[in-house]
């Protein structure tokens, strides 16, 4: 290829990068703030090389994406495409596999949420499809709700909102549309408006599992306990045979002797996930049962410094010290309590207060939380 | 670790089907490594007296692909309930449920395919088995490469999968066969329902295909958009295995009618798909109380209950052949050799569900009592119903229940009408030219009455919930006085002397004649 080729395409490839940017763009308002932004940047550079033939270039952006996010598994998985198109089947490969590695990596949302709110990711391939389909079908509901999940699962709930926007707008009472608009809305922390929504979807769909759990994290935010409570009891009795989804309402609500059997059941199916035996301990430290000899994970990843905890053979600063998000914090307070409810009841009031006080309400730990907070008083 | 999902009937699907549907067997099987792997075939809607699919084509299917394909036979009473809002006789969404439902629960992946396929691993000696098995939980799909009619047909060998798979990985080459065709999310590429990939308690979770799309085409796409909806995306294994596909464009096939072709909705099934579930079929898809006969071709094969059923039936000939005539002033001999005669009507029942009422309206004891060693030697296990109008025929023996005609015919599945001569020895020589004694004329007379009767109040008398006509099998109806009568009732093909053997399903004749008929066997005149 001559200079003026290459330039060329690189010429198309910005200005592609640039409309995206300004008009649907993956990336956070508000500029280019971080490795993880430029590193979007440099995909979307990438994806445009390459629909303008020059896969080794586009290979190389792929590949300065991956140095600045190494997380950023669609850009290693176009990385491996390119490889794959210029012959080097081996390195491809290789790309693949990370790929998938990362992903595997990743542990999704718990089971009894909204199947959005499982996924995990970063999706901007997903938005940059679902951008490509909406060029061409606009009258359609289908690619705005995948975009808007995409952005939600992502973490962009004020994006995702907007899709879900226009889908109603094809679809005035659509149900699902305004579910995920609950949803969203949940994520923002405006949880009257995701009432609201979940009050219109469940009166479309009285017994959608998913939206009543939805709905109740909602109600728990906005403190009333048995509101939240009933459609999680609704929720059990719609889930009748997936025992790992059971499991995780009956945790929310606190209820240790529903939660038992059923994390049993999920201990058996899914033995290589800590959280499952984690819960079980938890759930056996409330019911005042001894534990039987737990399974030891060689992983000394999260939250495997919380089953050490349970064993007796680490202390609360040294969790804590672990806990390096707002999420393993509030786990870590939740367990804190749990521990100290048979000796001191006060601490852990204290401790479960702590969790309620800073934890997203989605936590499975903040609904579990503030139940035994409201059985205390 | 997985379950191939495939889905046809035995019927003439586009060109060249049994050499496509044969190859792609093998293929597949040949790419399984893992004891629980299986193939699971539903055979939809095939006509009761057709083998399935499989069957027909077994000779040309290797050890391994018989061992692991699991046939599930969807008989036309059970689709018939549908008929009226399809154009279509195979319906792929129910199929592939019905599969779904009965797959081997220890395995974590459905593999949705079909039966002109080729999976090529693209590190040779590596198995579809041991791919699946180190991916991650999602939703995969790979590209589909087209391979030219000529090449599988003039140089693959139906039974050598092996040597198959070495030729494509030189053709790919060679003929620049491998052109990847994205397409618009959700499907991701071109032709995707050739290799999607999906977590068995993904597709339990989302309630399987969508039953209600009934016109064909899209059940793939179909299924990306909602497993993309609940996977959040669709990941592909492009660098593990490509999907070769034998072209077969010569001959449209029947659900392809160019810009004529009837299709399922795209905005409703695609375009416009809000959710992965389906609710509304959340207890009812797979038809899980439904049961679905299954088929194996490595045990019990139904070569296997025909010869079983004879041995226990007929002696071996002790001559190099025995002889007949077909010649005109023999019209009124009914005598026929019955051990040469019997391998034909077992042949005209062996496809029927095995726990088939049959009903036997015979005018020779030996008839009743050889067929009656044969269908419980073929596995039967439903009644033989005998007409106490019909005398002098044995009562006692196994699975034999007699009773008032009008009693029986509203139990019975399957008709047997045998006009032959009470009185005929079982070593007499066969169309001498003898005439029928008083006593043959008797029993000839009871047996065409109650066959008129059978076959014009058929609709009337059917079993409850049965929709569909049944079959009337007439033995020792060709070129004697007996034949006008079976076939001014029942609408059978011309066929061949030698077998004495005639079938069909009751005619729906409107001509005047067709009326007097119906009224003279109707009211037994």
């Amino acid at each position: 290829m001559n200079d003026q080729g290459m330039v060329g395409r690189l010429f198309l490839g910005l200005r592609e990068a640039w409309r995206l940017r300004d008009h649907r763009s993956p990336l956070p308002a508000g500029g280019i703030a971080s490795d993880v932004d430029r590193s979007v940047l440099l995909y979307l550079r990438g994806r445009s090389i390459a629909r303008a033939g020059a896969f080794e270039m586009a290979a190389r952006l792929y590949q300065d994406a991956v140095a600045l996010e190494p997380r950023f598994a669609e850009a290693l998985e176009r990385s491996g495409e390119m490889l794959d198109v210029t012959g080097q089947e081996s390195l491809a490969r290789e790309k693949y596999e990370t790929a998938r590695k990362i992903r595997a990596g990743i542990r999704p949302g718990p089971p009894d949420r909204h199947f959005v709110l499982r996924q995990r990711g970063h999706f901007v391939a997903e938005i940059m499809a679902y951008d490509a389909v909406l060029k061409s079908l606009k009258k359609n509901t289908l690619p705005y709700l995948a975009r808007g999940n995409a952005y939600l699962a992502a973490g962009r709930p004020e994006k995702a909102l907007e899709d879900y926007d226009r889908a109603l707008r094809l679809k005035r009472k659509l149900p699902e549309a305004l579910a995920l608009k609950g949803e969203a809305f949940s994520m923002m922390g405006r949880h009257g408006e995701a009432i609201r929504m979940f009050d219109a979807a469940l009166a479309a769909r009285p017994d959608d599992p998913e939206v009543l759990n939805g709905r109740g994290i909602a109600r728990m935010a906005m403190g009333s306990v048995d509101g939240a409570n009933d459609d999680w009891r609704r929720q059990l009795r719609l889930l009748k045979t997936n025992a790992i989804a059971r499991a995780c309402v009956a945790l929310r609500m606190a209820d240790y002797g529903s939660a038992l059997p059923l994390l049993d059941d999920a201990v058996l199916k899914e033995p290589t996930d800590p959280y499952w035996q984690l819960y079980r301990l938890t759930a056996l430290c409330r019911l005042g049962r001894s534990a039987a000899a737990t399974r030891k994970f060689d992983s000394t990843a999260w939250p495997r410094p919380l089953l050490d905890f349970h064993d007796g053979r680490s202390g609360e600063a040294e969790v804590m010290a672990q806990a390096d998000t707002a999420g393993r914090r509030a786990e870590a307070l939740f367990q804190f309590g749990v521990v100290a409810f048979a000796g001191d009841r006060k601490a852990a009031a204290s401790r479960w207060q702590q969790v309620v006080d800073h934890a997203t309400p989605s936590l499975i730990e903040y609904a579990a939380a503030r139940n035994e907070l409201s059985r205390l008083a | 670790m997985f379950s191939v999902i495939l889905y046809g009937r035995n019927d003439s699907h586009g060109y060249n089907l049994h050499k496509r549907a044969a190859i792609s067997f093998n293929a597949i099987a040949e790419v399984m490594s893992d004891p629980d792997d299986e193939i699971l075939f539903v055979d939809y809607n095939t006509p009761d007296d057709h083998p399935t699919f499989p069957e027909a084509i077994h000779d040309t299917l290797t050890e391994k692909a018989k061992k692991v394909l699991r046939v599930f036979r969807v008989r036309p009473e059970q689709h018939v309930h549908l008929r009226s809002k399809t154009h279509l006789v195979a319906l792929e969404a129910q199929s592939r449920n019905i599969a779904l439902r009965r797959s081997n629960p220890n395995n974590r992946w459905i593999l949705y395919t079909n039966t002109d396929m080729l999976l090529v691993p693209r590190t040779e000696g590596e198995s579809l088995s041991e791919i699946l098995g180190a991916v991650p939980d999602g939703f995969y799909q790979i590209p589909r490469f087209e391979l030219p009619e000529m090449l599988w047909e003039a140089a693959f060998d139906r039974r050598d999968p092996v040597g198959n798979l070495v030729k494509l990985r030189e053709w790919a080459v060679r003929f620049h066969l491998n052109q990847v065709v994205h397409n618009f999310m959700p499907m991701k590429y071109d032709a995707l329902g050739d290799f999607q990939a999906a977590l068995r308690e993904d597709m339990f979770a989302i309630h399987g295909f969508d039953e209600d799309m009934l016109l064909g085409w899209h059940c793939d796409s179909n299924l990306a958009a909602r497993l993309a909806l609940y996977r959040g995306r669709v990941e592909t294994l492009i660098d593990k295995v490509f999907g070769y596909h034998c072209d077969h464009t010569r001959v449209a096939a029947a659900n392809n009618k160019g810009r004529q072709t009837k299709m399922n909705d795209q905005n409703r099934f695609i375009w416009d798909v809000s959710s992965p579930y389906l609710p509304a079929q959340a207890d009812t898809w797979g038809w899980p109380d439904i049961e679905i006969e299954e088929v194996r071709l490595d045990r019990d094969t139904s070569y296997e209950r025909y010869t079983a059923g004879l041995s226990v039936a007929i002696e071996p000939a002790t001559e190099a052949y025995r002889t007949t005539s077909l010649e005109w002033q023999l019209y009124s001999d009914l005598s026929y050799d019955l051990p040469h005669t019997l391998p034909f009507v077992c042949d005209q029942v062996l496809t029927y569900p095995r726990t088939t009422a049959v009903m036997l309206v015979a005018a020779r004891a030996e008839f009743v009592t050889r067929f009656a060693k044969a269908w419980r030697g073929m596995g039967f296990t439903g009644p033989i119903l005998l007409p106490t109008e019909c005398e002098g025929l044995p009562t006692d023996l196994p699975g034999i229940e007699a009773g008032a005609f009008a009693d029986l015919v509203r139990r019975t599945e399957l008709f047997i009408f045998e006009f032959g001569l009470a009185t005929q020895r079982p070593e007499e020589p066969v169309r001498t030219g003898r005439m029928p004694g008083p006593r043959d004329s008797r029993v000839l007379k009871v047996i065409g009455r109650l066959f008129a009767t059978a076959a014009a109040t058929e609709a009337e008398t059917r079993p409850s919930g049965r929709r569909l006509p049944r079959r009337f099998i007439g033995v020792n109806v060709i070129y004697n006085k007996f034949w006008p009568l079976f076939t001014d009732y029942v609408g059978a093909n011309i066929n061949p002397f030698c077998s004495q053997v005639l079938a069909g399903i009751p005619r729906q004749d409107s001509s005047v004649k067709g009326k007097i008929l119906k009224f003279r066997g109707r009211h037994s005149i």
